[in-house]
């Protein structure tokens, strides 16, 4: 379990994530939303052990996240920024293998069961025609799905994810998500990303939490968030939510300006 | 499943490894034997075996002393400034994730040529240069690291891109130093500096082998382990605080030790450039991007090429030499502009 109590992040006087208390049960995907400069990154990345909190604590499985040291820590969370660095020249198999760094550490040779790992990984990922070619050679969805490869290769029971399918097109975007939500299913993986898509969003996640200004201003059942008032009001636009299917799309309305609600919109 | 021991370049890495193991026996064997006075080389490998209590030396009393107080320990120095150059070139490159990165990057070498300046300089009567000067030029190459990491290094914010820039500002400020001490100098110790400032081997004695020799194997020793952190590091300083590297610990010990070990290496050989840029290089075109098989095979194919040079370097204009850097430079280029060209897109 992801647990963060009251997380507070500033860069300088700017609070960037205000107060932040929440938790994420094990085996669940929750999915962080909101506009630009909302926090969601800053939030990840603390989560992640990247950032220092000013203020408050995260732990994970009980134990607190920025007291653990870089090894404990990426045995339990595993982080997909939102642009990894692909290091021209390396194969994809050395590139997965790199998740295996904090079982076998820096000092010594993966082991066999380590090699088993990665092999495994890699086909789960559907990655086995790739792993002699370059890195560089790949497709932005073959890339990302090698991104992703490394952190599940780092064999922990949390996932955070930074924007994970920016850049790629719509079948990619659905094959990262899809083959992250089998994870979730089959393994009992703990998700946490963040996303812009809000129609992906809401059709992944079991829960979404509504950032704003560093605060979080929903949170709750994916339905529930996408039909929140507090929606409109985070990203400042009219929104409609049409359900297809029984999927429920969010349509932004242009030409409509952004009325501000009388009452205060709360928590979900 | 995936055969993830047997990737192709296997292959390829067996043979360049057997390639530069070659290179090393036939450099040594160089080394020994070719030079103004030429002894034969199955004369040498007899005084070799002899050694082990194998049959009787027929080197004579001179050839003797040519081949183990003169050849030897400069073999031995090639071998030692060879391979720690090229080692703390490809850890620097790993390290700071720059192409472009030598081991002289972080002031080492305008601190030691400084130092050596200075002790060249303030002894203007002397035909030669000082016995001192190999240690004020190693103080000079640690004081500028020291004060490079100091300015750009110890922060918990710093990145590699601070401490790059406080080791241009600091490498600036001493070559402004010694530029003015240079200035000052008369024509005969300006000649001097110049001689040692291109590199050169033509110093070296058991005693000097045997004060740098520590230092190298320390740092190269660092080096070699941490070279699979540098392949983490490869994805970038937060990827790899996120796959349980101590980033920051890591660019400390590869700083400090590949720092100290060229200090120790330019003290007693002079500042020779381009080995630890041209070697890393030209095994990364042909063995790939990972610095655990760069590292070792910098380390033997640095020491081949640095003995190589030196017996070009004293032999082409026997009696007098060229200067080791000039010969490293010209004999390098060439063969790094064939590999490159050469090189087949991945």
């Amino acid at each position: 379990m992801i647990r963060l109590e009251n997380v507070t992040v500033r860069a300088g006087h700017r609070v960037l994530v205000d107060d932040v208390s929440l938790r994420v049960e094990p085996g669940s995907w929750c999915t962080i939303i909101g506009a630009n400069g909302a926090g969601k990154t800053t939030l990840v990345r603390a989560v992640s052990g990247l950032t220092r909190p000013d203020q408050g604590r995260i732990s994970i499985q009980g134990r607190d996240v920025h007291t653990l040291s870089e090894r404990e820590r990426a045995r339990g969370i595993a982080f997909v920024p939102q642009h990894p660095e692909i290091p021209s020249g390396m194969r994809v198999l050395d590139y997965v293998s790199l998740g295996r760094v904090p079982h076998h550490g820096v000092m010594r040779a993966p082991r066999v069961l380590d090699h088993q790992v990665v092999a495994d990984v890699i086909e789960r990922v559907d990655l086995g025609a790739f792993v002699h070619r370059d890195v560089v050679s790949l497709s932005g969805g073959e890339r990302q799905r090698m991104v992703l490869a490394r952190a599940l290769a780092q064999g922990t029971s949390v996932v955070v994810l930074d924007e994970p399918i920016t850049g790629l097109d719509v079948r990619h975007q659905l094959s990262i998500l899809e083959l992250l939500q089998r994870e979730v299913l089959e393994c009992g993986l703990t998700v946490l990303a963040t996303l812009h898509d809000l129609t992906l969003a809401g059709q992944f996640a079991d829960r979404l939490i509504l950032l704003h200004e560093g605060r979080v201003l929903a949170d709750g059942d994916s339905s529930c968030v996408i039909r929140s008032p507090a929606l409109a009001q985070s990203y400042g636009i009219e929104v409609a939510v049409v359900n297809v299917e029984g999927v429920d799309v969010v349509v932004p309305r242009v030409g409509v300006s952004y009325r501000e609600p009388r009452g205060n919109p709360g928590k979900v | 499943m995936i055969a993830a021991g047997s990737p192709p370049g296997v292959r390829r890495l067996i043979v360049v490894s057997g390639a530069v193991s070659i290179a090393l026996v036939v450099a040594i064997g160089v080394g020994l034997a070719v030079g103004p006075i030429p002894i034969p080389a199955n004369r040498i490998g007899g005084a070799l075996v002899s050694y082990l209590g194998l049959g009787h030396s027929t080197l004579n009393p001179t050839q003797s002393l040519i081949v183990w107080q003169i050849r030897a320990p400069r073999l031995v120095l090639g071998l030692v400034a060879g391979s720690m150059l090229a080692v703390a070139g490809a850890s620097y490159q790993g390290v700071f994730r720059n192409p472009l990165a030598d081991p002289y990057l972080l002031g080492v070498a305008a601190g030691a040529g400084l130092g050596a300046t200075l002790a060249i300089v303030k002894v203007g009567s002397s035909a030669l240069i000082p016995a001192w000067t190999p240690w004020l030029a190693f103080g000079g190459a640690l004081i500028a690291v020291a004060a490079t990491w100091f300015i750009g290094g110890r922060s918990v914010r710093s990145t590699t891109a601070t401490l790059l820039l406080a080791g241009v500002a600091v490498s600036a400020l001493l070559t402004s130093v010694q530029t003015y001490l240079q200035q000052q100098a008369s024509a005969q110790s300006l000649a001097r500096v110049y001689i040692w400032l291109l590199g050169s081997l033509a110093g070296a004695s058991w005693h000097s082998v045997g004060i740098i020799t520590p230092y190298v194997l320390v740092s190269l020793g660092v080096c070699l382990l941490s070279a699979r952190a540098l392949d983490v590091m490869s994805v970038g300083e937060e990827e790899a605080r996120s796959l349980g590297v101590r980033v920051r610990h890591v660019r400390w010990a590869v700083v400090a030790a590949a720092s100290l070990g060229t200090s120790a290496v330019v003290s007693a050989a002079g500042l020779i450039g381009f080995v630890g840029i041209i070697i890393p290089h030209a095994l990364r075109l042909v063995v790939g991007v990972s610095y655990r098989r760069i590292v070792p095979l910098s380390l033997v194919l640095g020491a081949a090429f640095l003995v190589l040079a030196d017996t070009v370097a004293r032999t082409v204009m026997a009696p007098s030499e060229l200067p080791l850097g000039v010969v490293t430079a010209l004999i390098g280029a060439p063969i790094f502009v064939v590999i490159l060209s050469l090189r087949r897109p991945s």
